[in-house]
């Protein structure tokens, strides 16, 4: 086809590694049209990244394109060097990438690394590009462009930090914008305004764009054709409507049905043949507390400021019963990271009290607390796993610490033993427990902070976004499990996360907080379905669902 | 700005305060009667006396540090036992040279390790780096006598392009100046440069692998402007931090160095000061070398937030 703008042939991409050669792309064709936005879908590691850095020739030193050609505008791009290559890197094709504020230079003011851009391609002056640079801050919405020119990247908010990188992309009108996972890590309703603007944005100059992303339903909200790719292959090609309805390989079968949507249940997050296992454990109903049992969790009026600033949180109270599942949710910044800490007793709020199975433990110092008989009880389980082990310790020892700490164990098989059945209780196959965190993948260190967060038997578990950094397949499980264990050990769950989708899920309550407090709580789905004020129906509207966006995709 | 600055010297205060305490008490951390320390082994009693009336050594020790201290903080910094000349004479005398040579130590290392460094950074892994690392471990490893040496062996006395040793003061032309300065700040230099350029290396290295610089590719930006304008500045803070705490290797090699090349500087006179057991003198050189380092100090926390505009003030 003539129209096309960019054709790629059977390419294959290979990492050298200190254990061999990885080949991350593995023969893929597929070709981008004028004007048209392409998602590239896949979970990580299937080289759908690799694929975009390999067009843009932004490969690290250690990948090389061993095979196929990449063909823009007729002109292969892996055989270009020197000169040539700079002329078509940030002019004719651009790059957006995931992680916005470490793809900014920290110590550079964003005027001056926008017109770095301009300045590389076009024989303007300084003055002149300085101006560009303005107009560029105005293209992309950013409030006050004039005092913002002199602002550096710490100074803006994620979202703010990837408009500017969408003004760097776009400062020479490329012809093709390739945007790597562009709002991976931002609020959904950031998500939505930044996405929004740039399907605007190249809408309106007839760019070419390939959105990369692991989320389908944000592929599908914006593009009229999706990729998705497995293990360095495209499985399969089709239109967002097709993909749904009508998925034709495994694996996007297996994609499709752990993306959370408005109606799915947990049960609905794996195929048919995984279903068998889970069956007979989610059919079991909870029993309902009897009548007049004191909440396992009561906070009254919980304060939170940091250095005399405004409050963090304010005046929070909510109650949970045993074996109860709770969502907070809301936008970076909402305080909900900030109260379940305060509930995990990890900091002390500034104002109110937290009672815990009767007791009042808010007035225990955070320090203090590893002391108390219920931190046995109160058990955390961090955002991520990759952060949140300890790179020195194995599995076991992660496991086997808070037994060691906490439950009085010294050792020997008693604690092998407690260790292994809470490795089996969370699904971690027991050879992987000698191994250290970086030996084991992100779903694998997830069930290690599960398990290390279970093993004294807590009865509440505070859960900090624990898929945020997940695949939705690995999501699927952990959620699954986490369920699982709720049913047969009665644990109470906080869970806090800005994926509405999952929280409706798996939560019979839910609590949305904005800028400290509560604006709304209620039973989830009722909550989801009829939300009674503007914030939560924005948060709701915002989620990007798996049903094609036929309005948008009519607008492009 | 300027408010930090004045807090940062408040700051500073307290360490001269504690620094000046232990340079006192240099007399008395020495074994036995610092009288007869000073006076050596052939004084008679009557010069031991002397000495110790002279000094004041007879009154209580926080006594004479006071008015030790209160001397200083009207700059007097006492009289030499050995020429009878102010200390603060005799440093003044000697300073010219040593500044000199420090300065000109400190310039060569900048303009030749950085770039160095940068360089090996970029081309990681291959041979130039190979290279470039290999000369930073054999600088760092030669003593500076060795390097002075065999520099002198080789450039004066073999080649005889520049001269064996001495020194020229600066109001004798910038070129006689230099002449004598090259050697030395070579010798001197050699553990600086090394030291200096690994850590270039080293923080260029983990710069360059962060995702602004693969932005600034994706602009299309040229090599030179990935590494000076995106990369060094960046890759500036453990660069400068190294820079300054070199300079007390710079203080501790002036006074090999002046040795070797017979630089008529404070390292000289350290050495002079030291053998005649002359107190007052090492006092003063110890107490100047102390409060050059702190300023050095101050001057390295005044760039970092010139450097980065997020690090507060």
């Amino acid at each position: 086809m003539s129209e096309d703008l960019l054709e790629i042939n059977d390419l294959q991409v290979a990492f050298t590694t200190r254990r061999g050669v990885v080949e991350a792309v593995r023969g893929i064709t597929l070709t981008v049209a004028k004007g048209e936005m392409l998602g590239l879908v896949g979970e990580s590691g299937s080289g759908k990244s690799v694929t975009g850095f390999a067009t843009t020739r932004l490969l690290d030193a250690a990948g090389r394109v061993t095979g196929g050609k990449i063909l823009f505008r007729g002109q292969d791009v892996t055989k270009l060097r020197g000169d040539d290559l700079r002329q078509l890197q940030g002019a004719a094709m651009s790059m957006i990438f995931q992680n916005p504020r470490a793809a900014l230079n920290p110590i550079r003011a964003i005027g001056l690394q926008i017109a770095d851009a301009i300045l590389t391609h076009k024989k303007i002056s300084k003055d002149a590009a300085r101006a560009e640079a303005l107009e560029l801050l105005r293209a992309v919405q950013i409030r006050d462009p004039e005092a913002r020119m002199n602002a550096y990247p710490h100074e803006l908010s994620g979202g703010m930090c990837q408009r500017v990188m969408i003004a760097i992309a776009i400062s020479c009108n490329p012809a093709l914008l390739i945007a790597d996972e562009p709002t991976t890590g931002l609020d959904v309703t950031t998500q939505k305004v930044v996405m929004d603007l740039l399907a605007e944005i190249a809408a309106a100059r007839g760019m070419a764009t390939i959105l990369i992303t692991h989320d389908l339903g944000l592929a599908a909200r914006y593009c009229r054709r999706i990729a998705v790719m497995e293990r360095g292959r495209i499985v399969e090609e089709a239109s967002p409507k097709i993909l749904f309805t009508a998925p034709q390989h495994a694996y996007t079968k297996r994609l499709v049905a752990a993306s959370p949507t408005a109606t799915s249940r947990i049960e609905d997050l794996v195929t048919e043949e995984e279903r068998e296992r889970t069956a007979a454990v989610v059919s079991k109903p909870r029993p309902a507390p009897a009548h007049g049992t004191p909440p396992l969790l009561e906070v009254r009026k919980l304060a939170k400021r940091f250095d005399q600033g405004s409050a963090a949180v304010a005046d929070f109270s909510m109650t949970m019963a045993g074996g109860e599942s709770v969502g907070l949710v809301g936008e970076s910044g909402s305080g909900k990271s900030t109260t379940s800490r305060m509930i995990c007793r990890l900091i002390d709020p500034s104002e109110g009290d937290i009672v815990f199975d009767g007791q009042s433990i808010g007035h225990v110092a955070a320090r203090d607390f590893h002391r108390s008989r219920f931190r046995k009880d109160i058990q955390i389980v961090f955002q991520d796993p990759n952060e949140s082990l300890n790179p020195r310790y194995t599995a076991f020892d992660c496991i086997a610490h808070p037994l060691m700490r906490l439950d009085g164990m010294r050792g020997g098989d008693a604690l092998r033993k407690r260790v292994e059945e809470c490795a089996e209780r969370v699904g971690l196959p027991l050879d992987l427990l000698p191994r250290f965190p970086h030996q084991l993948s992100g779903g694998q260190k997830a069930r290690v902070g599960i398990a290390r967060a279970i093993a004294c038997r807590p009865r509440l578990l505070v859960l900090d976004e624990p898929t945020a950094a997940l695949d939705v397949s690995v999501q699927a499980v952990v959620l699954q499990l986490l369920d699982r264990l709720r049913r047969e050990n009665d644990i109470a769950l906080l869970f806090v996360s800005h994926d509405l989708n999952v929280v409706r899920m798996l939560c019979d309550r839910t609590i949305v907080l904005r800028n400290g407090s509560i604006v709304e709580q209620g039973e989830s789905r009722a909550l989801f379905d009829n939300p009674k004020t503007d914030y939560t129906r924005k948060l709701v509207e915002a989620i990007p669902h798996i049903e094609t966006g036929p309005a948008l995709a009519a607008a492009l | 700005m300027l408010s930090y600055i004045l807090r940062r010297i408040v700051a500073t205060l307290p360490v001269m305060a504690i620094v000046a305490l232990f340079v006192f008490s240099l007399l008395y951390i020495a074994p036995g009667d610092p009288a007869v320390v000073i006076a050596g082994d052939q004084a008679s009693p009557e010069d031991v006396e002397r000495i110790r009336q002279s000094l004041g050594l007879d009154r209580p020790f926080l006594i004479q540090f006071g008015s030790w201290v209160w001397r200083i903080l009207h700059g007097d910094l006492g009289t030499s036992i050995f020429t009878n000349l102010p200390v603060s004479t005799m440093i003044g005398q000697r300073l010219g040279p040593t500044l000199s040579l420090m300065i000109v130590t400190l310039l060569l290392t900048i303009v030749v390790a950085v770039p160095l460094g940068v360089l090996a950074a970029w081309k990681a892994g291959s041979l130039i780096d190979r290279v470039i690392m290999g000369f930073a471990v054999f600088g760092f490893s030669l003593p500076v006598f060795v390097v002075g040496y065999i520099l002198a062996y080789i450039f004066a006395l073999e080649l005889e392009w520049l001269p064996v040793q001495g020194y020229t003061p600066l109001t004798q032309g910038f070129w006689p100046w230099l002449q004598n300065l090259i050697l030395p700040a070579i010798a001197l230099g050699c553990v600086y440069i090394a030291l200096v350029a690994r850590i270039t290396r080293a923080a260029m290295l983990e710069v360059l692998q962060q995702d602004y610089i693969r932005t600034a590719r994706a602009k299309g930006m040229g090599q030179g402007g990935i590494l000076f304008i995106h990369a060094l500045k960046n890759a500036a803070v453990p660069i400068v931090t190294v820079i300054g705490i070199g300079i007390a290797l710079l203080i501790g090699g002036a006074v090999v160095t002046e040795s070797v090349f017979a630089i008529p500087g404070l390292g000289r006179l350290t050495i002079d000061a030291i053998l005649r057991r002359d107190y007052p003198v090492i006092q003063g050189i110890v107490l100047l070398f102390s409060f050059v380092y702190v300023l050095v100090n101050l001057m390295i926390d005044v760039t970092y937030t010139l450097v980065d505009p997020r690090i507060r003030y």
